[in-house]
């Protein structure tokens, strides 16, 4: 009982990132059609920025948290602008078309993989643990950190729940995943929200990047491994979807954490893998698909 | 089993939902050998769903459908393409990027399986001659007028060689010549192939003109079926779709 | 206009072969070998591409054509062409189970899942002990009498497979794929049943990506998990893309022009990724036609000078 629950409290906080992920896929899919394979190294380069600035804070005399908060902030910040960059030199010339919008991604990829190992070098590195000690509760424990690290997802999860739900950008953005040319029809200025989607998106992995920071080794290359599961948690929720992607980062969280418990990382991939070919036998759109 | 009495294509009762929309609903249809059979009606009355439903492309939430005596309710496009009905689309019915030969060359392709290759080109040269498209088969079909591609479009479809062909429009954006040669291909269509025509139009005097009975549809049900006289005098199509009467 | 076709492929054979011929040392001989089996996969990737798809599980099959052989050469004493047609059809078969299942889906989710099962066949390929585990496979030698000749040998199997690829592209099967790349509701409506054609032409296409593999795996003699990742996807695309979508002259030359590039590069010590990177990049935003789109252009205006001309004398 106290090992399910322990389980069911590891799927929750792996489940914090990979929601932050996947949220961003499925929001530029639903709004652009197109699927960015370097969704990751947004990502990739917030984290890279706080643990590398981190340190240089601490040493120049600012406590921890104020440290983090603002290297945090600033690897937000690069995301954002190299979503930005990503998005004017390339992706706005591809909208709806998926396969070359794909290709273009992919090529970032390569590039990015590239200039990340000149810039940061290919030494792993982590920044100390703000939160010190663990909580336990009903016999379950779970570090302070990896506890603020949920609380943060959750919080971000839920702004963004509100501005889609409640801000006209949000209503313009769900209208536009619905129906295009309709939107358009009712005044809504696509490449602006095309624009808006993109960013939000970003700063949404922005903030999975510079959440993971302290509770991860962090290399150039950290994306990879959130990219195959993001991208499957997309597929079972459905192209497009919120709460598909939700659900579908909470099956990859469910997967990865009793099976890598039970049989290991690497083969629960694996089965992650096979469960998901079996589930499109039977909903080829994932379960909340319009794509 | 319900009673098809000699028709080719028999709908009864069919309902389509989305959501809390009913799109069609309470639709008979029946399309007899030989004859050419109307869907007409208002914007967003139910032509295009009605259409889909009979052609496979959208499963009905409600009714039987029979194709060629077979139940077909629910089943897919292609399996109700083998039974012998064909359709076309209101746009972009065609592979742009194709040849007028390829496109009107894949129509054939089913039915002419095996190595037949020989009567599978002569099949699509004869459709394409039928069209007045002998001309143009090496032409992109992208590239033609748009007159031209309606052309091509009933082409692929007539190439299936259909017991029952469903045209979508097929006369919206011609001008009145092609339109007038158009109208003749459907009747030797229907006259000499032996193929029953059901046609969604906007073009009501063209459609009247052709059509042997006509189904008129408000809301997503029908209001009227019957001879285009008939149809004509109905005092419930003429308010709600014809407007004043002289306007025929 | 077929005939000048065939002869363009008649002349391009006899320069291939010629080619591996004459670059008889070891190292020229296995770039050789290298360019034919990235033309092939190239060939391979376009194929899909005629459906629409992007075949992303393209390395999953390379590798499961390469164990294969592997698996043929070292343990069960299978000879060199044998094991060559095995990898093809062992890759074939699981394609189309493979297939069956996802291009029902098509579009992003195809390509997705076949970046996720590039990732989990890697994994696979890396735990399993009869497979070498991480380690790979090595020892996968082609017969002793075949040594000098392999290079020449891959360039006449790739070059078999690309005019294959080619004429079953130019027939009317290349039509119906087609027809389902741009309009796969008349398609279907003319009674064509998509899946299955789908699934025939990802098939065909996984059948030479399994016979690449086997080549590959005879032509470094050894084999490792890590040498099938989603980045072999990636240069594949990088090579039908830069050499040119519209025909498959262009997956032939992208991928030429790219390996010779890239082991220039290598030279040098640049790095790899920013390479492909780079080269990718800049053919989807300035180059969308590729290097053959640019030949046909300039043959275009050849012509156009040349009938201006004539006209005018």
């Amino acid at each position: 009982m106290e090992l399910l629950l322990q389980l069911i409290v590891t799927t929750l906080q792996i489940s914090a990132v990979y929601i932050l992920f996947s949220l961003g896929l499925t929001l530029i899919f639903g709004v652009m059609q197109i699927v960015n394979f370097a969704h990751g190294h947004y990502f990739a380069i917030s984290a890279l920025i706080t643990v590398y600035f981190m340190p240089w804070l601490v040493a120049a005399g600012f406590p921890a948290a104020g440290a983090y908060i603002l290297s945090g902030a600033f690897g937000v910040l690069v995301a954002a602008l190299l979503g930005l960059a990503t998005y004017y030199f390339g992706f706005r010339y591809f909208q709806r078309d998926m396969v070359g919008s794909f290709i273009l991604s992919v090529g970032f990829v390569l590039l990015f993989d590239g200039l990340f190992l000149e810039l940061f070098g290919g030494a792993a590195r982590s920044v100390p643990s703000l939160v010190e000690g663990t909580v336990s509760a009903f016999g379950v424990y779970i570090t302070g950190q990896r506890l603020l690290l949920c609380a943060a997802a959750v919080s971000t999860a839920f702004i963004l729940y509100l501005i889609l739900m409640k801000t006209k950008l949000g209503l313009a953005l769900r209208a536009v995943s619905i129906d295009q040319e309709a939107a358009m029809l009712q005044g809504i200025p696509y490449n602006k929200i095309a624009l808006a989607g993109f960013m939000l998106a970003a700063v949404l992995a922005g903030i999975a990047g510079a959440l993971i920071a302290p509770v991860s080794i962090v290399t150039p290359a950290i994306g990879a491994d959130y990219i195959v599961k993001g991208f499957i948690a997309v597929i079972i929720g459905g192209l497009g979807s919120i709460p598909g992607a939700i659900v579908g980062a909470l099956f990859v969280a469910v997967i990865e954490a009793f099976g890598g418990y039970y049989y290991g990382a690497s083969t629960a991939t694996v089965a992650t893998f096979f469960l998901v070919i079996v589930f499109l036998l039977f909903r080829p759109k994932g379960l909340f698909g319009n794509g | 089993m319900i009673n098809t009495q000699g028709s080719l294509l028999s709908g009864r009762n069919l309902e389509r939902r989305f959501g809390g929309l009913l799109a069609v609903s309470e639709l008979d249809i029946d399309l007899y050998p030989g004859e050419i059979l109307g869907l007409i009606g208002p914007n967003g009355a139910g032509k295009s769903t009605t259409f889909n439903i009979l052609s496979g492309f959208y499963r009905p939430t409600g009714g039987e459908l029979h194709v060629l005596g077979e139940a077909c309710t629910g089943s897919s496009p292609t399996k109700i393409s083998r039974r012998g009905l064909v359709r076309t689309f209101q746009h972009g019915s065609l592979m742009p990027s194709m040849t007028v030969r390829d496109n009107i060359l894949l129509g054939t392709m089913h039915q002419l399986s095996g190595r037949r290759r020989r009567k599978r080109v002569s099949r699509a040269e004869e459709t394409a001659e039928m069209l007045g498209l002998s001309n143009y088969l090496q032409e992109i079909a992208g590239t033609l007028p748009h007159g031209l591609q309606r052309l091509v479009s009933i082409g692929i479809a007539f190439a299936t060689r259909p017991k029952i062909l469903c045209l979508d429009e097929p006369l919206t954006g011609l001008n009145y010549t092609e339109a007038s040669s158009a109208l003749q291909v459907l009747e030797k269509i229907r006259s000499d192939f032996n193929c029953s025509i059901l046609l969604v139009e906007h073009n009501m005097k063209a459609a009247m003109k052709i059509c042997d009975r006509m189904v008129v549809l408000h809301h997503g049900k029908p209001i009227a079926t019957g001879i285009p006289e008939d149809i004509r005098a109905n005092d419930e199509v003429i308010s709600i779709y014809l407007g004043k009467r002289d306007d025929t | 206009m077929a005939n000048y076709k065939i002869q363009s492929w008649i002349i391009f054979g006899v320069l291939a072969v010629l080619t591996s011929l004459y670059f008889s040392n070891l190292y020229a001989a296995s770039i050789v070998s290298s360019v034919a089996i990235a033309a092939l996969l190239a060939g391979s990737l376009r194929f899909v591409m005629l459906i629409g798809e992007l075949n992303f599980a393209i390395a999953a099959f390379v590798g499961i054509g390469a164990y294969s052989a592997g698996v043929a050469t070292t343990m069960l004493d299978i000879s060199f062409f044998l094991a060559i047609i095995l990898s093809g059809i062992v890759a074939c078969i699981i394609s189309v189970i493979f297939g069956s299942i996802t291009l029902r889906s098509g579009g992003p989710y195809f390509l997705l899942i076949g970046f996720a099962f590039t990732e989990a066949m890697r994994i696979m390929f890396s735990k399993m002990e009869v497979l070498g585990k991480t380690s790979g496979m090595i020892g996968i030698f082609p017969p002793l009498w075949l040594d000098d000749w392999l290079s020449l040998s891959a360039v006449i199997i790739c070059l078999i497979l690309l005019f294959a690829l080619y004429a079953i592209e130019k027939s009317q099967f290349g039509i119906i794929l087609r027809s389902i790349r741009d309009n796969p509701d008349v398609t279907r409506t003319v009674g064509v049943n998509v899946l299955y054609w789908k699934v025939a032409c990802f098939s065909v296409a996984s059948f030479c990506a399994g016979v690449a593999g086997a080549l590959q795996a005879f032509s470094n003699n050894v084999i490792s998990p890590g040498d099938f990742s989603y980045l072999l996807a990636v240069f594949v695309l990088a090579y039908v893309k830069v050499g040119g979508e519209s025909s498959i002259a262009g997956s032939i030359l992208g991928a030429v022009f790219l390996v010779l590039l890239g082991e220039f590069a290598l030279s040098m010590g640049a790095g790899e990724h920013i390479f492909y990177g780079s080269a990718i990049v800049i053919a989807v935003l300035f180059m969308r036609e590729g290097i053959i789109g640019i030949v046909f252009s300039v043959i275009g205006r050849i012509r156009i000078t040349r009938t201006a001309k004539e006209s005018r004398a």
